[in-house]
């Protein structure tokens, strides 16, 4: 194991920094859609939002990839490996982001939204200004926790062909018959991201200004 | 679009062949997992401090890292280092020890949430420390651990779909192949997710049945 | 003579949660300036009443009219209750502010953002100006230095001081106070009295539903008490608290006497 095979492992895992940035983040955005829709008014949707979240939690990641990269092709959809990967992660982690989500939304205290209606906030004020913020601190340790486990699972998106550091460490593998060096590397740094990522987590969760409050 | 998901269906013998496969796998995998999880947090909650560092060492490693990674290397790497394994028992032992890690975590908070006044309340009465853990603790101890063992089974179950990147003829291997050998592979992948859908789907209303079994019993205790 | 329209009208109102009836037929005008006192023992239905009054619970018949609007629904000739549009209603509800027994405060801003936020978001007033209002309603509640601090970082008493402030930066004409002093440890009770008191005497109309029988009879000026849903008595502070009092108001205030006694001589 060489300093330039480590280092070549170090440069993937941008990739899978950026590709699991981006799907935490678009899965976030989508779980607050899914989550509007469920305290919508609209019978649809709620139904609509319980299969969405049952199908991408009930299916293995690794199978809805596959579905997706055969999928979109197939309905003369072409994207990138790069963008077919973001979609697929994305949707999967926004399914349990708005499992979570509901536990903060529904802990918000009514008087909170009592108190934004006679200040005469509009249901959307309400849900931008009050419901989002609120259940987004209570929810935060979530978060993170998705965080990490979105970084671990974008290890799959090596399957569907994008060069990140698993399929960095197959590669080099593969050429350099030393598995058990490469493989053990790629843990190391997944090990390390992990950590660091948990460490800021926990720095920004003692940030957060007013969440001992909210949490009564 | 030509979309035929009969030429599928029509292999339901060799579908169903690598269904058994994910199930034997996953059930024995999760039962492994379980019982190494216990005997770790077990340890690492009696066994004093120096114990506990070591032990959490493992575990945070294999929480740390994708499960992917951990049976390349044990697969591809295993060989390198005098562990030659065949997929099946490869792919078991990995689900296994990969389990082990969560399930330890799940247990030690298990161990953690019993009140130590209900121990101290045992060994006043002159329980001994086994009875103590096996008629005070460990019951205590099960209603908080179901849900998030439950959950962690059924986390298992969608794993065992990894298994297929090291050959083990499970599901999404064999359904695959069919794909493959029919050109009717997304067709194929139509399937498999139905499958794992409705297998999750099932595990999670078992798991809730016995939750709420178990909570009677929470309520028969008080 | 034209009497002038009260500030809010209570019009047979009942309310009903299920089987169960919480309010039962009652009306009550409250003319601009007073402070009236609901008074009652718990389960009376004296919140429900200024929730209802504040269209946060509907009434199941009756009318609640807010300087002589209808708030929630409107009355058809048919005598059909049409339910208002949102719009509507908070016009009608721009009228009131409200003061929460568990102060509802908004967790993740600062008090000068609680006091302030509605002003940008609702009034769209900018953010300068805004917060010019906001802070000259902390100063008025005496917490200006206060401002930069979250609720969580605040006593009780100062998080319901910040609660008086967020309601009077919109500007209302009534202010309606839901057992403001009950969510608070005994020696916290005072700076809310006190500010509460400032506002009685600058003329600002009040709903304030109390425990506080000392409160209520130095400060009221019209005197409502509730037991099982009925509005038994109405009426300034000197008849209420002149003896002989009805049966049931006489047993309600014995139990509260060490609380006010000096008020009640």
């Amino acid at each position: 194991m060489t300093w330039q095979l480590f280092s070549l492992l170090v440069q993937a895992s941008g990739m899978t920094i950026l590709i699991s940035t981006i799907s935490i983040l678009v899965g976030l955005g989508v779980a607050i859609l899914l989550s509007a829709a469920r305290l919508s008014h609209l019978r649809v949707l709620h139904g609509f939002t319980a299969l969405f979240i049952s199908f991408f939690r009930g299916v293995p990641l690794l199978v809805q990839l596959l579905l997706l990269f055969n999928l979109l092709p197939a309905l003369g959809i072409s994207l990138s490996g790069f963008a077919t990967a973001i979609i697929g992660l994305s949707l999967c982690t926004a399914a349990y982001q708005a499992e979570n989500l509901r536990g903060g939304f529904d802990a918000v205290p009514k008087g909170l939204i009592e108190s934004a209606d006679m200040a005469g906030f509009s249901p959307a004020q309400t849900f931008l200004r009050i419901r989002i913020p609120i259940a987004l601190r209570l929810t935060f340790p979530a978060l993170v926790n998705e965080a990490i486990l979105i970084l671990k699972a974008s290890s799959l998106v090596s399957v569907v062909g994008v060069i990140e550091l698993t399929r960095m460490a197959q590669n080099l593998s593969a050429s350099t018959f030393m598995p058990v060096e490469i493989f053990a590397s790629a843990g190391l740094i997944y090990l390390v991201i992990n950590q660091v990522v948990a460490a800021i987590g926990r720095y920004a969760e003692r940030r957060l200004p007013g969440m001992g409050q909210a949490a009564r | 679009m030509n979309f035929d998901i009969g030429v599928i269906l029509a292999k339901g013998p060799q579908i169903l062949s690598g269904l058994g496969v994910t199930v034997l796998i996953w059930i024995a995998g999760t039962f492994l997992a379980a019982a190494l999880g216990f005997v770790i947090a077990t340890a690492r909650h009696y066994g004093g401090p120096l114990i506990g560092a070591v032990l959490a060492i493992p575990v945070e490693v294999l929480r740390g890292t994708p499960f992917l990674v951990q049976i390349f290397l044990l697969y591809f790497g295993g060989p390198y280092i005098g562990i030659t394994l065949d997929p099946i028992p490869a792919g078991l032992l990995g689900l296994s020890v990969y389990g082990a890690a969560y399930y330890a975590e799940i247990f030690r908070a298990g161990y953690q949430s019993v009140p130590p006044g209900h121990v101290e309340a045992a060994d006043c009465l002159g329980f001994s420390r086994g009875q103590t853990v096996l008629r005070i603790l460990l019951p205590e101890m099960a209603l908080i651990v179901l849900p998030p063992s439950v959950n962690m089974a059924i986390i298992l179950l969608k794993e065992t779909a990894l298994l297929s990147l090291i050959t083990v003829p499970e599901m999404t291997l064999t359904v695959q192949a069919i794909g493959s050998q029919q050109y009717a592979f997304l067709e194929s992948l139509v399937v498999l997710a139905l499958v794992y859908w409705a297998l999750v789907e099932l595990a999670g209303t078992l798991g809730r049945l016995a939750e709420r079994y178990f909570s009677r019993y929470r309520l028969a205790l008080k | 003579m034209t009497r002038p329209t009260p500030a809010i009208s209570v019009v047979n109102v009942s309310k009903s949660f299920g089987q169960t009836e919480v309010l039962h037929d009652i009306s009550l005008d409250i003319p601009a300036g007073q402070v009236s006192c609901l008074i009652g023992p718990s389960g009376s239905g004296k919140s429900t009443l200024l929730r209802c009054i504040a269209f946060l619970e509907e009434t199941t018949s009756g009318r609640i009219l807010i300087e002589g609007q209808p708030l929630g629904f409107s009355e058809q000739d048919s005598g059909y209750r049409a339910r208002q549009s949102r719009a509507q209603t908070r016009a009608v509800r721009a009228n009131i502010g409200m003061v929460f027994q568990q102060f509802n405060l908004w967790p993740h801003m600062t008090a000068l953002g609680n006091v302030s936020a509605a002003l940008k978001v609702v009034r769209k007033l900018p953010k300068a100006e805004a917060e010019a209002r906001a802070m000259a309603q902390l100063t008025k509640v005496g917490l200006a230095e206060r401002a930069h601090h979250y609720p969580s970082q605040l006593s009780g008493g100062q998080q319901q001081r910040v609660a008086i402030a967020r309601a009077l930066a919109l500007e209302p004409k009534i202010m309606l106070f839901d057992e403001p002093t009950s969510a608070l440890d005994p020696e916290l009770t005072g700076e809310v009295l006190t500010v509460m008191r400032t506002l009685a005497a600058e003329g600002m109309t009040m709903v304030v539903v109390t425990h506080e029988i000392g409160f209520a009879a130095s400060v009221g000026t019209q005197i409502n008490f509730l037991d099982q849903g009925r509005l038994l008595f109405s009426g300034p502070p000197e008849e209420v608290f002149r003896k002989p009092r009805p049966q049931r108001l006489e047993q309600f205030l014995d139990t509260y006497i060490d609380r006010g006694a000096s008020m009640l001589a």
